[in-house]
């Protein structure tokens, strides 16, 4: 059986459209220090074994981890690179996961690092192979290229979330200003976010309202920025968490599922989805992370929430379907203030990946505060004392869904 | 236990070097050839260039595909009956693009959609007539299909699709 898994430290670069200031390596080491000067007694040569990842194809160098290697003290270490698309950050966190729990001899304490420098990349060289789910359909039904700028105008993430923010707009009728309620609610948390990316303590919801449509109903305002970022996640085991921080967070559940294509277009899953804001493969993950961690519950048992949200509407959407509030309710939610800092449960208080989005890093950074705001050290610290607390991603062009549930207290279900 | 010596901060670099240095490179990745199955296809193709559209149906769940799928994702059998689909349609969930024309620098407001064939129980990607204006798209518009003039045997064939006018009251509530 498996081993308790634990997390006692978590760190961030900062978070810019251009850090010009550094390199690739370098960000990444920047990460890995934050991440360490919160834990004193461990060093480099107490860490057994590596995960690294970013989106495959946006940095613009082959095997970046090789690279950096020595900025992050892997040297002579196992290390492997996983990478999932937008999801990236969430599946290194599971494997950094499943290698504590694996209970290889010798390997106790493993370093995930998730990172993206989208500034030194081509990042939509990396989309045509990545984010784009018609060209391996074009591949299926033998149409040339050339026909996807006549298909598909409104491409790649935001080309996904569009239809999803229709359908959910038709569902729970609501309109653009509860679209953009949210982003304000995620402007002001990340200004508080010393490493956030977006800063705007005084944004309005007209001033959201106000700026042009970039695919119907979402607007330039609402939409994410493209960040450079790492962000790094320390794992171990229970017996020694103990030993390296006062309060490890405890990693209970963990799940990925996809279920079908993020563009339902030709439909890639073969699951006949017509309803691209129906999101079965959230529900299932949240499920599956749920009943590991022993949460029947999850409105009532969970403190606090970071889900990967790169539009407003999808928020909206993953609240519900991770089971934290009902169906169409999430709007008013939003509105009374249930979400907010001081609320019953908080969402997204570092601001999200709507301020923040260093692609391959986010999906890491959600479990990272998650843990962060468990041990009391976040930086934009919720008022209210936190004991269960979820990391949610999103990414891939099959809507491929990553969940960790964390808590001040283990799990017994191994013993 | 305190092993603070053997870590060293980064800050001396930083004082050393204010920017880093830029070098331009560029990584050729869009020329690549790509095979594709014709098996499961050819029926589909042929019939497009005679103006008829039809869908695979699979015998375990009695989902119809459009466009046709080798495998069903659910029962992992192949799909071995063709049917007959008629050629309207309704829309099943939409977005307007906006694009600039590249020459006069105007923007350009273009709905894309999903169009659920009727009879079939899957989406694919299509694009409504320029007549129709974007802001009187709503999910569950009656649509159908539009053809080119010489059908060459692709899905390119249809070229768009026509609204279908319709004063049915029960369209009027789906749009509330």
């Amino acid at each position: 059986m498996g081993r308790q898994v634990a997390i006692v430290s978590a760190g961030y670069s900062e978070h810019a459209s251009k850090r010009s200031d550094v390199n690739m390596a370098e960000l990444v080491s920047e990460a890995v220090e934050d991440c360490l000067k919160k834990v004193p007694s461990v060093g480099f040569e107490d860490i057994d074994a590596y995960v690294n990842g970013n989106m495959p194809a946006f940095e613009g160098s082959n095997l970046p981890e090789l690279w950096m290697t020595d900025w992050m003290g892997a040297r002579n270490k196992p290390l492997i690179r996983v990478t999932t698309g937008g999801t990236t950050g969430g599946t290194v966190a599971i494997a950094g996961y499943y290698t504590v729990t694996a209970g290889l001899p010798g390997i106790d304490t493993v370093l995930a690092i998730a990172f993206e420098q989208q500034s030194q990349g081509d990042t939509s060289v990396g989309l045509a192979s990545v984010a784009y789910g018609e060209l391996s359909v074009l591949n299926t039904l033998g149409m040339s290229y050339e026909h996807l700028t006549r298909l598909l105008s409104a491409g790649a993430a935001i080309g996904v979330a569009s239809y999803q923010a229709t359908n959910y707009m038709r569902k729970s009728k609501i309109t653009e200003e509860d679209l953009a309620r949210v982003v304000v609610q995620n402007r002001h948390n990340a200004a508080k976010t010393w490493w956030a990316h977006l800063k705007m303590p005084n944004l309005t919801i007209e001033e959201v309202l106000d700026t042009p449509y970039i695919s119907y109903p979402l607007r330039y305002g609402m939409v994410c920025p493209a960040s450079d970022g790492a962000c790094a996640v320390l794992f171990t085991t229970e017996e020694k968490a103990k030993d390296m921080c006062d309060i490890p967070v405890y990693v209970n559940g963990v799940a990925s599922v996809a279920h079908e294509s993020a563009v339902l277009g030709y439909d890639g899953s073969g699951s006949g989805q017509i309803d691209p804001s129906e999101q079965l493969g959230a529900m299932r993950s949240s499920e599956l992370a749920y009943s590991q961690a022993g949460i029947s519950m999850p409105r009532k048992e969970i403190d606090y929430a970071e889900v990967y949200a790169p539009f407003p509407n999808q928020e909206l959407m993953w609240v519900e379907k991770l089971g934290l509030f009902e169906e169409t309710t999430a709007p008013q939610m939003y509105e009374n203030g249930v979400t907010g800092l001081k609320g019953e449960l908080p969402i997204c208080c570092s601001g999200g990946v709507n301020s923040t989005n260093a692609i391959g890093a986010s999906a890491l950074e959600r479990p990272a505060e998650a843990a962060l705001q468990i041990m009391g050290k976040a930086s934009n610290q919720v008022p209210k004392s936190v004991h269960t607390a979820i990391g949610h991603g999103w990414g891939g062009s099959l809507n491929l869904c990553t969940m960790l549930v964390m808590a001040d207290e283990p799990q017994r279900k191994w013993r | 236990m305190s092993k603070l010596t053997q870590r060293k901060s980064l800050e001396y670099v930083k004082k050393d070097y204010v920017r880093t240095r830029t070098m331009p490179a560029s990584w050729y990745l869009a020329s690549y050839k790509y095979k594709y199955n014709l098996t499961h296809m050819q029926p589909f193709l042929e019939k497009l260039k005679n103006k008829k559209l039809i869908g695979l149906q699979c015998s375990g769940c009695n989902r119809v595909f459009f466009p046709p799928r080798l495998v069903c994702g659910k029962c992992l059998v192949k799909p071995d009956r063709w049917v007959d689909l008629r050629e309207t349609g309704k829309v099943a969930t939409y977005t307007v693009a906006y694009l600039k024309d590249t020459e006069t620098g105007e923007i350009l407001e273009r709905p894309v959609v999903l169009v659920q064939q009727d009879g079939a129980d899957t989406a694919s990607m299509a694009q409504l007539s320029p007549e129709i204006d974007f802001k009187d798209t709503y999910i569950g518009m009656p649509i159908k299909v539009h053809w080119v003039e010489n059908p060459t045997g692709g899905l390119m064939d249809i070229e768009y699709y026509d609204l279908v006018e319709d004063d049915a009251k029960d369209l009027d509530l789906r749009k509330e």
